[in-house]
């Protein structure tokens, strides 16, 4: 964690953009303020002193840490507001995509890894083996588009199929969280969740109340509709997200469950006269499953990379986007901030990893 | 005890010791130290092979590093023909120290030729290069009993006793007078064993070396020492000529080492085998006093767990480090349970 | 100086043993390739790649057009008005020309006849220079409001098919004196590709909005996106190696200070990484700053690990080598900390010390020499103060042996790694020092996709790093370094002929695996623009720019999509047969 804050603090300052020059933009000339002694004070200077960028980089890092453990974050220059307030609308989003995506990824790539690890060598295996190659190969920016293009525009623009779950457009709908012919009550510019919600709408579609739903247009009006919205506009950028982490899954079980296959123990299960089944799914991926957690760390660190480009595609208002956005503005604040949470959830992920280590190995033990 | 003679003694050990810190906890603090060689002293005389024995994890092998100088030495000296190892140049102690190593496929980087492998030794030490390290490599492995095409081919393509000569003939590339031999035999079948050993030996007279045998086969070290050192948890237990040794053992631990070499015999009466009970204990955590007391069958308590023996000359250089040394026909207590 | 007759044994002896490994290697070779041709993925992986790499390579003799064709940066003034349009692959409106012509008789511009004039002066190879078109039929005649006028209102020349005569109902009638668009077919073979069939030989996958051959624009992003992949992948497999086998060879404190900075790596996504370094440096206008830190990240590095040694090597037995030596050893840590004190507190922007400036100092070549030549010196003598490394290498004879690599009389010493290491760190001092007021030559040589580059390798070292210090942890525990060690073999030889040798094997694969992955992201910086610059015939900004005509022109992003995911997919299945050939499970 210090780390990462020495990190984002380094990387924000030997960036030569100037956020005083900036702040002030074309006006930095004008005179703004006099010294006691007379002297003018341009709006450039007057920016550096609010700023207090003259100080030694030691003591601005300091202030910057203890400022973070203070939770204040600094403001953003882009959105106006707190940057621990953007990240709170923000993170979520990104979040709830994320963790759908790998809660589907995840039994998918497994299955389909041990079918195929069981299967070695004969059609199924070749055939799922050269689909996860091909899954991990593309680009999800460019997948998530070819679904909008072919689930999400309706047969007469190419896709292949016409709306289903009352959408418009294809089955499924183009971009966006829900419906925009409905709002979450009190919806600010960058806070599209009901104010004291979680933030996770396929949470919040259930927490919104009777006399609320009573003033959505009609076929919004109850909460498993709005949960079942939220749900059709995730499956999209889910998919995109979750197809690369289910092919590189795949191949890490089909390795792992192959090498374990081998081991004396399941030769010993087999003697045993156990079913194939059995030695299978009870004692080998027990086994073969170990490595899998560990990836489970670094896969929610991918997705949420990768929750980047999604979000640029379906319009998600998410960290990646964000980010996006305050990179194109050179807002810095903003991005150390994302930076910081995105490298905390990492860090919990490992941490949740761990944990999970201890209870699958036997041989780990918390200490 | 016979006096030695300062000129007759090539390596001289002082209270060496090896400790390798444990690391742990947050900010990697040494947390405490695995206790591989603990106060050893020991006297190499010139031109003798000395078999250094004891079971796996005694620190045999480490105690053969440290001679060397190839990990630093905690505690303690080894001087070298009246020199401190740790005063000479590096190249210095390599020119004159060498060292066969246990495994002979591991001990050669497997994408180098032979001719690099046993070469490498001169021309790192900018001896000799080009056609002229050819015809020392040749000439190398002529004495070890190899031919010059071998010099081409790759570790791979090699048999276990070939490979273990190509090690032999890299040791001596740089003309040493000492050789640690650290068991060199024991990833060898035992019909090319033999060879080796006899190869061995062959080189010994014709270039006056000496040689440290670091073993745990009992056997090969009656073959081929002079003298034995027995050691036993990171300590020297007993040290002997090789025959005075074999034939009456006074450490208890010795006693049970060399009763468990298998006899072939046509006596129904099975020979005494003294088992000796319990692992060996964590050199982590060794006990107190007699550092044998745990196991041994004679063990008094009160003295043996408290004060720790010193290595005591019996007489003709015979030394042990027990406060009951066995006699001449003193026999250990059998245990019962151990048939 | 040696006569060339002396060098004869030598010569020979070398040139011996050169065609020996050769074999080797040969052989290697070929058993290699028996194991990975059992897999038909692997083949097809390998073609994928092969093929990818033969039209990066003959990008210019199958594209029928220049990438950055530009149809409206033109003086022609009747294609002033000229209209590009975006069509569907196969589609014959490809040879279809639309050009707006003045039918007012009072305008300075307007001519009874009419040149059917194309504007295609583009590209550095000049092959596609069409002045003049000849034009086939007329399509179609619109005004300007876009209603249909009757075709034979302009007629084509049956003298000259580059001439399109006005009728005088045309130029008569004043309610078309806005003017008329005209759209005509013309003989356009040059666009045509001669090994497809006829009616599939025309813009096979379409045109942008710019009227620009998609095809020729993917063909070309062949060549970004594997100049890409493969720079970003060797540089970072060159700094990771260096950085993780110092890290596993030396160990302590150094390790741990290097796998601590990669654990930092590793807690950001890369992409989000890779983002902020992209912002970062589109604001360097000097290209110093970076290229300073790069120097100073490794001097803290070695600092540190020097550091470790020293304390490790401070000499129980009072002695040092030297007086300086010892001095050195003596004040190690104010020698390390006072440089850190003053960097840290004294480097305030504005303040007397005006580190900025210093780093920003590049404009004089004297003083980039100055400054390599003191870094090296710096970084040698950190190194030298350290007492193992003196006693681990030997520096008697050093000039001899120097001197034996360019033995003139033995042409095959050039080619021992020496030899070649002098020679490229030469190349690189040359390269460093650059040009006087020039930017540094190594970084301008990168094209305007660097920054995308530099931010890859910034955020892809890491990976390696970890991935070579466990090769190098585990290869260095093998006997043969031990054996090596006990020879008095130095560290360098140690590191380079024993442990690295036996530790590539896995880089191969993450090599190959890595370029694939550079691809991608490469191409998903440039679809949220923070890569290439757009108009650059990269997949990503075609994808990117595609975006907006999703439903009217879904070729547009097909085909570049396409074009991604058959590369990656290529290295992907090159990987995983390489995999299969290096798995030790696989030897015999």
């Amino acid at each position: 964690m210090i780390g990462v804050a020495i990190f984002t603090f380094a990387i924000a300052h030997i960036i030569p953009g100037d956020p005083a020059a900036i702040q002030c933009g074309d006006k930095c000339g004008l005179i703004v303020d006099y010294t006691e002694d007379g002297e003018p004070i341009t709006a450039y200077e007057s920016n550096r002193i609010r700023l207090k960028m003259d100080d030694p980089v030691g003591v601005q890092f300091w202030r910057y840490v203890t400022d973070l453990a203070e939770g204040d974050w600094g403001d953003s220059l882009l959105y106006h507001r707190p940057v621990v307030d953007v990240i709170k609308d923000a993170a979520p989003i990104t979040l709830e995509m994320s963790f759908l995506a790998l809660f589907i990824a995840y039994p998918l790539g497994i299955i389909l890894g041990i079918i195929s690890a069981v299967r070695q060598d004969r059609m199924f295996d070749h055939v799922s083996r050269f689909f996860a190659i091909a899954f991990v190969s593309l680009p999800i920016f460019w997948f998530a588009m070819m679904l909008q293009l072919y689930l999400a525009t309706g047969t007469e623009h190419g896709g292949i199929c016409d709306p289903i779950f009352g959408t418009e457009g294809g089955c499924f709908p183009i971009y966006g969280r829900h419906d925009p012919s409905y709002t979450y009550p009190e919806d600010g510019f960058y806070s599209f969740y009901p104010a004291g919600g979680t933030g996770f709408h396929l949470v919040d579609s259930w927490f919104v109340t009777d006399e609320k739903l009573a003033t959505m247009p009609e076929e919004w009006n109850s909460n498993w509709l709005l949960f079942k919205d939220t749900l059709v506009h995730l499956a999209l950028p889910c998919a995109a997200l979750g197809i690369a982490s289910a092919g590189s899954l795949l191949r890490y079980m089909r390795a792992s469950l192959l090498e374990v296959l081998n081991e004396d123990y399941v030769r010993t299960a087999r003697a045993k006269g156990l079913s194939e089944f059995r030695v299978v799914v009870v004692h080998a991926c027990r086994n073969a499953l170990v490595p899998i957690v560990t990836i489970l760390g670094f896969s929610i660190g991918g997705a949420i990379g990768g929750a980047v480009l999604t979000e640029t595609v379906f319009a998600f208002n998410g960290m990646g986007r964000v980010a996006v956005t305050s990179l194109q503005y050179l807002d810095f604040v903003v991005i150390m901030g994302v930076t910081l949470i995105t490298s905390v959830i990492f860090l919990l992920s490992n941490l949740i990893v761990d944990i999970t280590y201890a209870i699958i190995d036997p041989r780990v033990r918390l200490e | 005890m016979s006096e030695i003679r300062d000129d007759d003694v090539l390596i001289e050990v002082n209270g060496m010791k090896k400790w390798f810190p444990i690391k742990g906890g947050m900010l990697s603090t040494v947390k405490n130290y695995v206790r591989a060689v603990d106060g050893v002293d020991l006297q190499i005389k010139r031109g003798e092979t000395l078999g250094i024995v004891g079971e796996s994890g005694c620190g045999k092998t480490t105690l053969g590093r440290v001679l060397l100088g190839l990990i630093p030495i905690t505690d303690g000296s080894v001087v070298y023909d009246g020199t401190n190892i740790l005063d000479m140049a590096n190249r210095e102690i390599r020119k004159r120290m060498q060292i066969v190593f246990q495994d002979p496929g591991g001990s050669m980087n497997p994408r180098m030729s032979v001719r690099s492998i046993v070469g490498e030794p001169l021309m790192v030490n900018g001896l000799s290069e080009g056609a002229e390290l050819t015809n020392k490599v040749a000439k190398l492995l002529d004495s070890v009993g190899l031919k010059r095409e071998h010099m081409n081919r790759f570790p791979h393509e090699f048999s276990g006793g070939q490979k273990q000569r190509i090690a032999l003939a890299r040791a001596l590339s740089l003309d040493p007078e000492f050789i640690l031999l650290d068991e060199p035999t024991s990833a060898l079948d035992v019909s090319v064993q033999a060879q080796v050993l006899n190869l061995l030996e062959d080189i010994q007279e014709k270039h006056g070396l000496t040689f440290v045998f670091i073993t745990h086969a009992l056997n090969v070290v009656n073959h081929i020492s002079d003298r034995v050192a027995v050691m036993y948890l990171g300590k020297i237990v007993e040290l002997a000529d090789t025959a005075d040794l074999f034939k009456k053992p006074a450490h208890p631990y010795t006693h049970a080492l060399l009763s468990a070499i298998p006899e072939p015999s046509l006596d129904k009466e099975k020979k005494d085998r003294i088992v000796l009970s319990g692992d060996v204990p964590s050199p982590a955590n060794p006990p107190s006093g007699c550092r044998f007391h745990t196991r041994c069958p004679i063990a008094e308590k009160g003295l043996c767990d408290v004060e720790e023996p010193t290595l005591e000359d019996l007489g003709d250089g015979h030394k042990v480090a027990c406060h009951f040394p066995l006699g001449l026909g003193m026999t250990l207590p059998v245990n019962d349970d151990s048939l | 100086m040696r006569s060339w007759d002396d060098g004869k044994e030598e010569r020979e002896e070398s040139l011996r043993r050169l065609r020996e490994s050769l074999s080797q290697s040969r052989n290697d070779l070929s058993r290699s390739w028996k194991i990975y041709k059992r897999s038909l993925l692997a083949i097809l992986g390998l073609m994928m790649v092969l093929s990818v790499s033969l039209i990066a390579i003959f990008a210019d003799d199958i594209a029928v057009e220049h990438p950055y064709r530009n149809l409206q940066d033109t003086e022609d003034k009747w294609s002033i008005d000229y209209e590009p349009r975006r069509v569907e692959p196969f589609s014959e409106e490809c040879d279809w020309h639309e050009q707006k012509i003045v039918t007012n008789p009072n305008s300075p511009l307007f001519s009874e006849t009419v040149v059917a004039e194309s504007d295609d002066k583009v590209g550095d190879d000049n092959r596609y220079y069409r002045d003049t078109l000849s034009a086939i039929t007329i399509i179609k005649i619109e005004d300007s409001q876009g209603y249909d006028l009757n075709s034979s209102l302009l007629s084509i020349d049956p003298d000259n098919s580059s001439i399109l005569v006005l009728s005088p109902d045309l130029y008569s009638n004043t309610s078309l004196y806005a003017g008329v668009w005209v759209t005509y077919e013309f003989d356009n073979e040059a666009m045509h590709h001669w090994w497809l069939p006829d009616g599939y030989d025309v813009c096979i996958f379409g045109t942008n909005d710019q009227g620009q051959d998609l095809f020729s624009k993917v063909l070309y992003g062949a060549r970004v996106s594997l100049k890409i992949g493969i720079t970003v992948a060797v540089l970072t497999v060159v700094i990771g190696t260096i950085v993780g086998s110092i890290s596993g060879y030396f160990g302590g404190r150094v390790d741990e200070v290097i796998m601590r900075i990669c654990d930092i790596f590793f807690a950001i996504p890369g992409l989000i990484l890779a983002m902020a370094f992209v912002a970062a440096m589109n604001q360097v206008t000097s290209l110093t700053t970076p290229v300073w830190l790069a120097v100073l990240l490794p001097i803290l590095v070695i600092g540190s690990y020097s550091n470790s040694f020293l304390s490790s090597t401070v000499p129980k037995h009072g002695q040092t080598d030297s007086h300086v030596m010892s001095k050195l050893v003596e004040y190690r840590w104010w020698i390390l900390l006072l440089p850190a004190l003053v960097f840290i507190f004294g480097w305030s922007p504005s303040n007397l010390f005006g580190w900025p400036e210093i780093f920003e100092l590049s404009e004089s070549k004297i003083w980039r020499l100055t400054a390599v030549v003191a870094i090296i010196a710096l970084s040698g003598v950190v190194i030298l103060a350290d007492k193992r490394f003196i006693n681990n290498s030997s520096f008697e004879g050093g000039m001899e042996r120097l001197k034996d690599s360019f033995d003139w009389t033995n042409p095959w010493r050039y080619l021992t790694f020496r030899t070649l290491a002098v020679f490229i760190s030469l190349a690189l001092l040359f390269n460093f020092s650059g040009t006087e007021g020039g930017d540094i030559v190594i970084i301008k040589d990168f094209d305007r996709l660097w920054k995308v580059q530099a931010a890859l390798i910034f955020t892809g070292w890491p990976g390696y790093a970890r991935l070579i210090r466990g090769q190098v942890l585990y290869v260095k525990e093998m006997t043969f370094v031990e054996a090596a060690r006990s020879v008095g073999a130095p560290s360098s030889r140690i590191m380079f002929r024993h442990i690295l040798p036996n530790a590539w094997a896995p880089l191969l694969v993450a090599f190959t695996l890595d370029i694939g992955g550079t691809i991608l992201s490469a191409s998903g910086l440039s679809f949220i623009g923070l890569g290439a610059e757009p108009g650059t015939a990269e997949w990503g900004i075609l994808i990117s720019e595609s975006r907006r005509y999703f439903l009217d022109s879904p070729w547009l992003m097909l085909y570049p999509g396409l074009a991604i995911a058959v590369t990656v997919l290529g290295f992907n299945l090159l990987g995983d047969g390489i995999r299969d050939v290096v798995d030790p499970k696989n030897r015999r």
